[in-house]
């Protein structure tokens, strides 16, 4: 078992089965790309795998531990903590229209930030037990205060940071509606970044992108080393060339899984022929 | 000349009454209406049918036969006297209203795309933060409009409150016109006019702050 390790999973949609068993494994800091026709099931896993739709068979694993199992019932607080390990870039960006581009990065690190605080100030406050109650109030509420403004100046500097590694650090005051495509999805990755996700997702990032645009995202994705990532993609020649692993889906299932080498060069399937040269002809 | 300033106090003093329903309805309509609104989309089926029942009969009725109902509906079912007027004629005007603005906050909820909400999700906020930091301005922006349409509606629904004999600016303007006095009623006009002016720039400059939104 790997890092990251998908078993199972299975999802039906009233009438159809979109995923019929699909699993696979991920070492930590490497890219998968998944590919495979329109309809085949792509979108629908990366949401199971976020935790927006509910599969009815499946499990995760992350570093050889049980996150998530579909036959597990989960509270809404636990799902949330368990959304925290993975992240999902999405088609259409979908950042905050009424945020700046810093804020739509530090806004959910700044709201889990004050569950932190809440933790700290409790803590403290066990801590102090037994001392005078007005001063150890007073204290008490002057060290969470110095705490929470810690936390804040770090959530920023991180954000800023990760502005820069996106390279839009001069955007930090823009409204995404202010920026171009490419611009709003970097940010949206650095948004997604900006939570240290164990797993990080993209469905299709720049297949809503005019083909100029698409350059520069792409190679943002290019730079985030050591980031474990599950890309979905349109983009042949980029998951050949960034991709450590290639899964073929087709039709709801795994048709064939391997290294870039093996699906593009040497693919076993007759379907991934199909779907490889079908692909070359478009481009 | 004295009585022009006569008339114009008395009818001011109407006017407070009229601003007094006015401000309170607001007050307790606009959080109720939000509640409502929760209700009608709820994922509970029997709640949501029985809040969008409700949501129907309100819309469904004149406010007026409601205000009736509201005063008198006491005392001939159950017996009770001595109901305030003014009261009731808040409580009728509040569930009403609250009633409409319920579906303007609706409208305005479901128009935002489930992709915000989503994004939300994926980053682990909880429901609550996702509605208050991730919907509520999007919500905001998109119901200015119909809301200030609502909301101007309201100030001059305010002299329906006559029916149960609430004494507000036009009822002021009647009984001077029973002494023969005709330019009074007209007067009122203005107090409107000039109330509705000022909310309409109010609401213009609230969508002028909102511009930085872009959906
Ligand atoms: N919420 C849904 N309800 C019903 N069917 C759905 C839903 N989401 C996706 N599907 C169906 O599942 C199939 C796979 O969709 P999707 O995962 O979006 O594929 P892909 O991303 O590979 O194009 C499609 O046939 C689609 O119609
Ligand atoms: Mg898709």
């Amino acid at each position: 078992m790997e890092y990251y390790h998908v078993e199972g999973f299975r999802k039906r949609f009233s009438e159809t089965e979109v995923l019929k068993g699909i699993g696979f494994d991920l070492p930590k800091g490497k890219i998968m790309a998944i590919i495979g026709a329109s309809g085949s099931g792509k979108t629908t896993l990366l949401r199971c795998l976020n935790f927006l739709e509910k599969p009815d068979e499946g499990k995760i694993y992350i570093d050889g531990a049980l996150l998530f199992d579909a036959k597990a019932r989960y509270s809404e607080r636990e799902l949330r903590e368990k959304r925290l390990r993975s992240g999902l870039v999405f088609q259409s960006f979908n950042l905050f229209p009424h945020y700046r581009a810093l804020k739509n990065i530090s806004l959910a690190p700044e709201l889990l930030a004050r569950r932190h605080i809440r933790a700290y100030r409790k803590e403290q406050l066990e801590a102090s037990r037994g001392e005078p109650f007005f001063a150890r109030r007073k204290q008490v509420r002057r060290r969470t205060r110095a705490y929470a403004k810690e936390l804040k100046e770090t959530n920023r500097e991180r954000a800023e940071s990760l502005l820069a590694e996106v390279g839009l650090a001069d955007k930090r005051d823009s409204y995404p509606h202010e920026l171009s495509g490419g611009q709003q999805q970097r940010i949206a990755i650095a948004r997604a970044l900006a939570l240290s996700p164990d797993v990080l997702c993209f469905d299709e990032p720049t297949s809503a992108l005019d083909p100029e645009l698409t350059a520069e995202v792409l190679g943002v994705i290019r730079r985030l080393k050591g980031q474990t990532m599950i890309i979905v993609t349109h983009e042949m020649s980029f998951a050949r060339e960034v991709a450590d692993y290639v899964l073929f889906m087709a039709d709801g299932v795994v048709e064939e899984a391997g290294t870039p080498e093996e699906i593009f060069l040497h693919p076993k399937s007759e379907k991934t022929k199909a779907f490889l040269k079908c692909r070359e002809e478009n481009s | 000349m004295t009585t022009f300033l006569k008339i114009t106090l008395e009818l001011l003093e109407g006017f407070g009454k009229t601003c007094e329903i006015f401000f309170v309805t607001l007050a307790l309509a606009l959080p109720l209406g939000l509640v409502i609104a929760f209700g009608s989309m709820c994922r509970l089926r029997p709640v949501r049918a029985v809040v969008r029942a409700i949501v129907w009969v309100v819309r469904g009725t004149p406010l007026m036969l409601q205000i009736i109902v509201v005063f008198y509906g006491p005392s001939l079912i159950f017996g009770v006297y001595g109901f305030d007027r003014e009261l009731a004629a808040i409580v009728a005007f509040v569930i009403n209203y609250a009633c409409y603005f319920s579906e303007i906050y609706r409208g305005g909820i479901q128009s935002v795309p489930v992709g915000q909400r989503e994004a939300g999700q994926v980053l682990g906020m909880s429901k609550t933060q996702i509605f208050f930091r991730v919907t509520f301005m999007q919500m905001i922006k998109r119901i200015v409009a119909p809301m200030s349409n609502e909301i101007i509606t309201l100030v001059k629904d305010t002299s329906l409150v006559r029916v149960i004999s609430v004494v507000e600016i036009i009822m002021v303007a009647e009984t001077s016109m029973r002494k023969g006095l005709i330019w009074p009623l007209f007067y009122t006009g203005v107090f409107y006019l000039l109330f509705v002016g000022l909310l309409t720039l109010l609401f213009r400059y609230a969508e002028k702050k909102l511009e930085y939104i872009k959906i």
